[in-house]
């Protein structure tokens, strides 16, 4: 059970996806125009990612290693089209919001970089609790940048005005520019605190965003 | 050797099953999302064009060849105790960023249009997006097809400052309806009566 808290809490804050692995920007960047639009790719990524964590882990022993990228891109893709389809059919506004942006999540690196990187060695529980947690905490960052950039564009917090009499919005935010822009300035935040916390605890500090080689491990050293 | 031909019947597997899957979940969702696209894209601008009219014009849809072309359109007819009193179909014209959708409404009787809407359409926020505003598509109501140009064409519509493209697609897409729709207008007359 702690192993699995390990695995699901990971993506929540010390491997959040977008910030710390600097992963998956794409989307982060493109459908954070509002706090809705992040929340629902976040949704599709959840569903898309834990599903293909789980899939890649049961067959995981089954595939040959030289082939293993090809497996796991198709297993994403049809995962996608998936998606796609429940989407348009259940709710077809967020699809026509989301766009381009729902077939991309096929070559969103999260998803082939989790596959590569953990499901396809970890047995299936733990897979899914790794991409439950990675999908939060994807979902998690994409509101924050959406809800941000809604607040400052459009003053409003999911379509409901939360802007003070008087606001007047940066419609600059609410476009592709403002997406760079706050992203930039988010990992910068992110960075000093990940840096103020090091102090604290009275390591040096690190430039850049951080992580190890278990998340990533394209390179094939451990 | 052997490990090609794992290689190869791991990888048809996979890809079998995940056609299978998709092809059934295809069919499964097929009919929905077909009447989500005609609820959520021209339902709304089918209100707006057509007037005075007591059926379902997305239910008593119909599939038209069109003329000089291998694709076909679908009309939506108005009708109003039986006989037919207007038509709209969706017609796409070049914009600044991409296809314009727009919903063309025709009062059969008269020729003349009876109002547009825009249905899809990628324009600039506040700029070019202000084709779908009712400022500017309430200036097609009523017009007959020949005055339904920019007025530096001669015609009576009022470009939007700033977002030439963007209006000049949306009247060039007027225009070819209006074509179409005079090259349909036997096959119309066949069908609905």
């Amino acid at each position: 059970m702690n192993k699995l808290w390990k695995e699901f809490s990971k993506g929540l804050w010390k491997d959040l996806p977008p910030f710390k692995l600097v992963l998956g920007l794409c989307p982060v960047l493109a459908v954070t125009s509002t706090a809705e639009n992040g929340f629902g790719m976040g949704m599709a990524v959840i569903f898309v990612l834990t599903l293909s964590n789980l899939l890649v882990s049961l067959v995981r022993n089954l595939i040959p290693a030289k082939v293993r990228i090809a497996c796991f891109i198709v297993i994403a893709a049809s995962l996608v089209v998936a998606v796609e389809l429940l989407m348009q059919a259940y709710v077809y506004p967020l699809y026509q919001q989301l766009g381009i942006f729902v077939p991309l999540i096929v070559v969103n690196c999260i998803i082939l970089g989790r596959a590569e990187a953990f499901a396809s060695k970890n047995p299936p529980l733990p897979a899914i609790a790794d991409g439950l947690g990675m999908g939060i905490g994807f979902t998690m960052s994409l509101t924050f940048l959406g809800g941000l950039r809604e607040f400052f564009g459009h003053g409003q917090l999911f379509g409901h005005h939360v802007a003070w009499a008087g606001f007047e919005p940066v419609s600059f935010m609410a476009e592709a520019p403002g997406a760079f822009v706050s992203l930039g300035l988010l990992l910068c935040a992110m960075n000093y605190f990940t840096n103020l916390q090091r102090k604290r605890k009275g390591l040096a500090p690190i430039d850049g965003p951080t992580h190890d080689c278990g998340s990533c491990g394209a390179c094939g050293s451990k | 050797m052997k490990e090609m031909i794992k290689m190869m019947v791991v990888l048809s597997v996979i890809c079998g099953l995940s056609g299978l899957t998709l092809a059934a979940l295809k069919n499964a969702t097929e009919a929905r999302i077909e009447e989500q696209v005609l609820t959520y894209v021209q339902a709304p601008s089918l209100t707006q064009v057509l007037h005075d009219y007591d059926n379902n014009p997305i239910k008593d849809r119909k599939k038209f060849a069109r003329p000089g072309a291998e694709d076909e359109i679908t009309l939506f007819p108005a009708m109003k105790d039986g006989k037919l009193t207007g038509l709209a179909f969706e017609i796409f014209g070049k914009g600044y960023g991409g296809n314009i959708g727009v919903m063309v409404g025709f009062d059969t009787a008269s020729g003349n249009l009876s109002g547009i809407g825009i249905t899809t359409m990628k324009e600039t926020p506040g700029i070019g997006a202000r084709i779908a505003k009712h400022g500017f598509t309430s200036q097609f109501k009523g017009l007959s097809p020949g005055r339904a140009r920019l007025k530096a064409h001669n015609g009576d519509i009022d470009a939007i400052a700033g977002a030439t493209i963007s209006s000049t697609g949306t009247v060039t897409a007027v225009q070819e309806a209006a074509k179409l729709f005079d090259a349909l207008k036997p096959e119309i007359a066949k069908t609905w009566p």
